[in-house]
């Protein structure tokens, strides 16, 4: 084994091993979570999936929910930023830059502070316990990384393209619709995997709009399972809930990739 | 004038990152909690006061900070070796880098539970494997000097990826001539890393730096899950401080008070460290 | 169909691009507008699209004010000097695009479409990409679109400049037959003379903002109007003489031939081209291009001398022509 193979071996097992460990866990029976003894014959069930698929309400209800959030998420940020960055893109120069400062000093707050103001916000409108009410501070939230991508891609489109279609007779909209957005759908792409990720994930905001038990977005979930209670907490039980959680988002990651990468390359790179 | 399509986005942005900052610094100045009815009643500074010499406060702010500054120093260095290691071309980079980058999508919470468990006393996985190499129970989460190190391994293990795949766009967009370049003047691979990669690598490193401190000084998420704060608090960060005192105690006041006080630490931390940075001359590089 | 432009003046910040410019293209002619980078002709054109707006001024394409009428509704056809051809459609799909939007049936579109394709000789490229296009498919691609626009007005923006000099060659005369022929006024933008002068019905040689010269090929090669224009037009460049009492005296490369009788000088440098050669020589009135045949036989120290006739006389101090003795 040359050097190099022992480093990619090592960072392998320290980026897979604890969700490996998950996996084993949840085929593991509560015994033998606890007696490191017992027989390897004895050690596994399928048990634990059984309980968590009869809960109530059904586990598949929190994916359902922070994929609904997640969605209608990425819908508004980008209905809502791609034509905010076509605008950006066109600015003078002169504004460009302390524009762009001010939104990067948005894309790197860190949110959870603002947890309290929203809820009140949540509170006086009845935003509260409403999967479509939370995109919108979701949306917010997501929105200054979005724009820095987006206005990225729009700079990077030569003038010429969008004169020519202009002397073709084409409108605002016909020039965004056939021919602008066309161009941008790699970074339109990646701007919605990125975004639709930050939904998933999000906590603080979803811990604090969200009390209702069916409508829990994933995060809150595996929150509260886990603070239910502190000596007897199911870990088999739990550990089956991580599996098939995190599911849906490794295939997610593993198929988006290289949206991914290139929407976080590109965002160090104008960063 | 097209940029006027800018403006429901850039609203929404100010409304949502704005006001809060604004709200926060009028409840500051005013007690808003089960005592008074969950109605605000200007108080003047009282809260200011109060949280002058709230030593769970400071001690928050403290742990906060120390957590921070380990988590995101040990995430640089580990992601530098990683970016490194992922720049070269070997088979199968793109799998392995894809495989990488799987902490970084879970939730969390979500894996919050998992690392109670895999640290558990006396059944987690650490604990047996240090009872069969024969050493006493290690204890990491009831420890309260060593907790706070299992969080940092918890939020190192998440983020890195992330930096990494920041510096990998850095280590990319270096052109090759230059190494080449520094070969023929007779530089050694070492020397090349510390003269060509590490300077031109600095905007990355800055801007993985500030991101990830500022992100870091809002741990929320990890500490709620994982430690609850313990134990006797030397976990608890100043985001579930506040938290806590909004959401427990109902106390929306003094909770407005500590996130505007958290903000306002953060930002002078950053200032001082770009201080600090300017005056060493580590930014000179981005002076273009 | 009729060009006209009056008093247009443009300024991007405080730098004036273009001052007071006045033209007026008749029906079917072709205008190039010539000159070097700055001067202000692509801005012209750009005005004339619609793509910017004059600060003052009217345009009026066959009569109609054009100074509120977007671009997108001008119906003027535009060769771009990176021909702007949309990279995700095909050339078929270049072409439509415009077309569909529109309006008009499938079947007069698609027809339309072929004819043209055809004329330009792309009709087995209709499927591909720009990308897999040679740079002169590109242009021809571009050309197809403006001439599809059926517009009032033909804008040509540096259309060859991206092709070597072969290739530049073979598509003028094409561009003449689409383009040239017809009842559209063109505007030719080029900061290349011999193109110019080979296309252009009248060049309007442009300086800083203005037009310093507008006149036919011919007028202007035989009676430039300023030593700028005299040194614009011709190649090689027309010699100037320091100027004598107050007058700078011009004779083009051709003008001066070897004469017993003529100034001594001697031969900095000669080029061979074949059919005629090229020589600097030096004498007391100054360092000269000389051009004549290629057959001739050059002395070491040859003699030149030119016709009084073939002169052009220059103020000294401002540069403009001075009338003929």
């Amino acid at each position: 084994m040359t050097r190099r193979s022992i480093w990619i071996a090592l960072l392998l097992v320290w980026s897979l091993a604890p969700m490996l460990w998950q996996l084993v866990s949840s085929f593991t029976t509560a015994d033998a979570l606890v007696n490191e003894q017992l027989s390897f014959w004895n050690r596994w069930t399928l048990n634990n999936y059984r309980d968590l698929l009869s809960t109530d309400p059904p586990f598949w209800r929190y994916l359902f929910n922070s994929s609904l959030v997640a969605s209608l998420t990425t819908l508004l940020t980008l209905v809502l930023a791609i034509p905010a960055a076509y605008g950006l893109a066109k600015l003078p120069i002169r504004w460009r830059g302390s524009l762009r400062t001010a939104v990067v000093g948005a894309a790197l707050f860190p949110y959870v502070l603002l947890f309290l103001a929203l809820l009140e916000l949540a509170r006086t409108f009845s935003l509260g316990n409403n999967l479509i009410a939370i995109s919108i501070p979701y949306s917010a939230l997501s929105m200054p990384l979005a724009l820095l991508l987006l206005t990225a891609a729009f700079e990077a489109l030569p003038n010429d393209l969008e004169d020519a279609a202009k002397l073709e007779g084409l409108s605002l909209w016909q020039r965004l619709r056939w021919v602008l957005l066309p161009l941008i759908a790699p970074a339109s792409a990646s701007t919605a995997i990125l975004v639709f990720l930050f939904a998933w994930n999000e906590y603080p905001v979803a811990l604090t709009w969200l009390s209702r038990s069916d409508l829990l977005t994933l995060p809150v979930a595996m929150a509260r399972i886990a603070g239910s209670s502190t000596y007897s907490v199911p870990y088999g039980t739990y550990a089956a809930a991580t599996v098939l959680g995190a599911i849906p988002l490794l295939v997610l990651v593993l198929v988006f990739q290289r949206q991914i990468v290139s929407g976080l390359t590109n965002g160090a790179i104008k960063g | 004038m097209t940029v006027l399509l800018a403006v429901p986005a850039l609203l929404l942005i100010a409304v949502v990152f704005g006001w809060p900052m604004l709200r926060y610094a009028w409840l500051s100045f005013h007690a808003d909690s089960v005592l008074t009815g969950l109605e605000p009643v200007a108080n003047g500074g009282a809260n200011w006061i109060r949280l002058a010499v709230d030593q769970r406060f400071w001690l928050d702010a403290g742990q906060t900070a120390r957590f921070a500054l380990i988590s995101v120093g040990m995430e640089l260095l580990l992601a530098l070796a990683i970016a490194l290691l992922l720049h070269q071309s070997w088979r199968g980079r793109g799998a392995v880098r894809a495989l990488t980058l799987l902490p970084w999508a879970l939730p969390t919470t979500m894996m919050a539970l998992g690392w109670r468990w895999i640290f558990n006393t006396p059944y987690g996985p650490i604990e047996v494997l240090a009872r069969t190499i024969g050493l006493d129970s290690l204890d990491l989460l009831s420890t309260p000097s060593i907790t706070w190190l299992v969080t940092v391994f918890a939020d190192v293990w998440k983020t890195t990826p992330f930096i990494t795949l920041i510096l990998l766009a850095g280590l990319q967009s270096i052109p090759d001539d230059l190494y080449s370049a520094f070969r023929l003047e007779g530089g050694t691979p070492l020397q090349a890393l510390r003269r060509v990669t590490l300077p031109l690598l600095l905007p990355y490193i800055l801007l993985s730096l500030l991101f990830r401190l500022a992100q870091a000084f809002g741990v929320f998420d990890l500490v709620q899950v994982l430690t609850g704060g313990g134990p006797a608090g030397s976990t608890e960060s100043i985001a579930l401080y506040a938290y806590l005192n909004g959401m427990r105690f109902l106390d929306f006041g003094y909770s407005a008070t500590v996130m505007l006080a958290g903000f306002l630490l953060l930002t002078a931390l950053i200032l001082a460290g770009t201080l600090v940075l300017k005056t060493f001359g580590v930014l000179r590089p981005l002076d273009r | 169909m009729t060009l006209e432009l009056r008093a247009i003046s443009k300024s991007f910040g405080e730098r004036p691009v273009l001052k007071q410019l006045d033209l007026n293209v008749a029906d079917g002619e072709c205008v190039a507008l010539l000159g070097a980078s700055g001067c202000g002709k692509s801005t012209a054109l750009r005005l004339i699209a619609g793509l910017d707006q004059p600060d003052q001024g009217s345009i009026r394409i066959n009569d109609a004010e054009m100074v509120d009428v977007p671009a997108e509704r001008r119906r003027v056809g535009m060769v771009f000097q990176s021909y702007a051809l949309f990279p995700h459609l095909n050339v078929w799909e270049n072409l439509e695009l415009g077309l569909r939007i529109r309006g008009g049936t499938t079947g007069t579109r698609d027809a339309r479409i072929s004819r043209v394709l055809e004329v330009l000789q792309l009709s087995e490229y209709a499927q591909q990409r720009p990308s897999q296009l040679s740079g002169g498919q590109r242009q021809r691609v571009a050309l197809a679109r403006a001439l599809l626009r059926d517009p009032l007005v033909y804008l040509l923006d540096e259309p060859m400049s991206n092709l070597d000099a072969q290739l530049r060659e073979d598509l003028r005369p094409q561009l003449r037959r689409l383009m040239i022929g017809g009842d559209q006024p063109v505007v030719y933008v080029t900061h290349d003379q011999q193109e110019a002068m080979a296309l252009a019905d009248r060049i309007a040689v442009m300086r800083n903002g203005s037009i310093e010269q507008i006149g036919t090929p011919r007028e202007l090669y035989l009676q430039p109007a300023s030593t700028y224009v005299a040194q614009f037009i011709g190649r090689p460049q027309m010699n100037l003489l320091p100027a004598q009492n107050g007058v700078t005296i011009g004779i083009r490369p051709d003008d001066l031939r070897l004469d017993s009788d003529g100034w001594p000088c001697t031969i900095l440098s000669r080029e061979w081209f074949g059919a005629n050669q090229m020589l600097l020589v030096r004498c007391d009135r100054g360092d000269l291009r000389m051009v004549c045949s290629g057959e001739t036989t050059i002395a070491a120290e040859p003699q030149i001398s030119w016709s009084s006739d073939c002169e052009h006389r220059f103020d000294g101090i401002s540069g403009r022509r001075l009338p003929s003795a």
